[in-house]
């Protein structure tokens, strides 16, 4: 008995220390998920405050002129490790190449970051190379070298904190330079291009203008096919018509949550129809309240359109079906049929970055209820959708 | 039953539009207390907070009027998580740029332009030790004083000697030797930075000028 209930003891521990382990594991991943998070903004913020500095020196030099500067050290918010470090350095060294206006010249000198040991009638002193200049410049290690640079990374709360110093390579250590850079709730990290630094202010502008579009007008070009629904028993069927449309369309507020178009078109088929419309649609950004940058943009959209065909397509959508002989007569006066109708359509449009879309859309002809070669392919009782469009859109 | 039940939807699909709203809010139901600690928000216009973030914060109407009046409030989540650094050194760093600000605004007060300032700080985690001290050089440097690089050091014996003393007998002693020693010289000023007791979270501070000791704080 002492036995049974000793293995049932040890199995309840054994499936309770796999719980606890399991559950370890799971708050492990999270937070090594949520560090990864935490270490992209701090990448992305820190990066923006190099960008910061580079940007200042290059309107406000350290230096009048082309300086050699020692990159004595980086270093990183506590708790963060080498690999953010290498990142953050080889980053500022691109930025002082790319921008030789900082008038910084980086120097090589492995010697001033090393632990050196210097003896002397003083006595022994153990620290790094910048801080015994006397004992590198004796060496000779400086290469030509009167400076270094330190830039130090630190969280404080919710900031990002930059500070820069450059200490003359002298017996007295002098800082020449110094400057804190803080990043805060108020201002998000912005990405710089190296070679074209430019001011938050004008970084901050270009990012919304592309946020917001490359402006309030655009041509939209929509090459598109109506297919039209077939009546039941029917011995006609209207063919899709083919239509290139082009018109304007206007941001109605900045961010395009809402737009505009008017746009006629054109339609063709040889031996069946020559067509025209006009058409104006308003149309309303379903995904957001401003257009994205970096994924498509679900429209929705109301519209009305006149079209207008000539032709023997025409025929279909009359109100009583053709015989042979109405053909007949048409083909000895040498006449076709006109059918000019209204029509409204409400669809969605897919659109990336507000240069290439696709469109879908059902449309109600009221004046195509009668017609008994059309059907319908939504009848909601008061409105018939006789018609359902496809397009490819292209905006310049 | 259908009934009930197609009330119940419909119930939750009112509240839908609200739960949509909450879903930016560092206060919502949807988080924990614990996460909504971890935010720094800052309250803004709603016209500035839509020219900092576009893509969250649309643009007021034109025509809004009354009921778009609302201010924004724009929030960061701190970067270290609660627990992920030790609580003295979170404590110490998350305010290190406003104590230090404190600390040398309180120095330089005291004295003139025409001295050396030396700084250097003495906490029992080296790394943090020399975060504080690189914060305060740059921010006297930043202020145009003139600020050196190198660090004051005693011989090991002063050392082994200052380690056995309480703090508020450990400084002055040690100034003093600074001074006797002509590590430090007459137009040189030592500023320290440090903590006296190993439990709290404030650093005190004190300025050594001619082997004369002064506690700033």
């Amino acid at each position: 008995m002492k036995g049974r209930v000793a293995g049932v003891l040890l199995v309840l521990t054994t499936a309770s220390r796999a719980e606890e382990s399991e559950v370890a594991q799971a708050q492990r991943a999270q937070i090594e998920e949520l560090r990864g998070e935490v270490a992209a903004q701090i990448q992305l913020q820190a990066l923006d405050l190099l960008d910061d500095l580079v940007f200042q020196w290059t309107e406000q030099p350290a230096f009048e002129v082309d300086t050699l500067v020692v990159l004595a050290d980086l270093t990183v918010p506590i708790g963060f490790g080498s690999g953010l470090q290498a990142l953050l350095e080889n980053h500022f060294v691109s930025l002082v190449g790319k921008n030789p206006k900082s008038h910084l010249q980086l120097a090589h000198c492995p010697q001033c970051t090393a632990v050196m040991v210097r003896s002397s009638a003083k006595g022994t002193v153990v620290s790094r190379g910048v801080d015994q200049p006397g004992a590198l410049t004796a060496a000779g290690e400086l290469s030509g070298a009167h400076h270094a640079l330190f830039l130090d990374f630190e969280v404080e709360g919710a900031a990002l904190v930059l500070r820069a110093r450059v200490t003359a390579l002298e017996p007295a250590l002098p800082i020449v330079f110094a400057k804190t850079l803080s990043t805060s709730t108020s201002t998000p990290a912005l990405l710089r291009s190296p070679e074209h630094l430019k001011s938050r202010a004008e970084a901050q502008k270009e990012f919304f203008d592309a946020l917001t579009g490359r402006s309030v007008f655009l041509v939209p070009i929509h090459l598109g096919v109506r297919t039209f629904a077939a009546a039941s028993g029917s011995p006609l069927k209207a063919l899709p018509m083919v239509w290139l449309e082009a018109g304007l369309e206007v941001a109605l507020t900045q961010a395009r949550a809402w737009t505009g178009t008017i746009s006629g078109g054109v339609s063709w088929a040889p031996q069946l129809h020559v067509g025209w419309l006009a058409q104006a649609r308003i149309a309303r950004l379903l995904t957001g309240t401003v257009t994205s940058l970096t994924t498509p943009d679900l429209y929705a959209f109301v519209g009305g359109a006149v079209i207008g065909v000539y032709g023997l397509s025409a025929g279909v959508f009359k109100d009583t079906i053709p015989t042979i002989q109405d053909l007949a007569d048409q083909i000895r006066a040498n006449t076709n049929p006109t059918f000019i109708y209204g029509a409204f359509h409400l669809g969605l449009e897919l659109r990336v970055k507000n240069r290439i879309g696709v469109i879908v859309f059902l449309e109600s002809a009221p004046a195509m209820n009668n017609a008994p070669a059309i059907g319908k392919f939504i009848d909601l009782g008061v409105i018939q959708f006789h018609t359902i469009g496809l397009e490819a859109s292209f905006c310049f | 039953m259908r009934q009930l039940l197609s009330r119940r939807s419909v119930g939750w699909l009112a509240l839908a539009p609200w739960a949509a709203a909450c879903a930016n809010d560092p206060a919502s139901l949807w988080r924990s207390r614990a996460e909504t600690r971890g935010y720094e928000c800052v309250r803004m216009s709603r016209e500035r907070a839509h020219e900092l973030e576009p893509g969250t914060v649309p643009e007021a109407s034109a025509r809004g009027g009354t009921f778009e009046q609302a201010d924004a409030l724009l929030c960061a989540r701190q970067f270290m998580l609660p627990g992920e650094r030790p609580a003295r050194d979170e404590a110490i760093l998350s305010t290190l740029q406003d104590s230090v600000q404190e600390i040398t605004q309180a120095a330089t007060a005291l004295h003139g332009e025409d001295v050396t300032w030396h700084v250097d700080a003495f906490y029992p985690e080296p790394m943090v030790a020399a975060k504080i001290s690189v914060a305060a050089r740059t921010e006297l440097a930043e202020h145009r004083r003139r600020v050196s690089d190198r660090v004051p050091v005693l011989a090991v014996g002063d050392v082994a000697v200052l380690r056995r003393l309480r703090p508020q007998e450990a400084y002055p002693l040690a100034c003093a030797r600074y001074f006797a020693e002509h590590v430090l010289a007459e137009k040189d000023l030592f500023l320290g930075l440090m903590i006296v007791d190993t439990r709290e979270t404030q650093l005190h501070a004190g300025l050594c000028q001619a082997g004369v000791w002064r506690w700033l704080r």
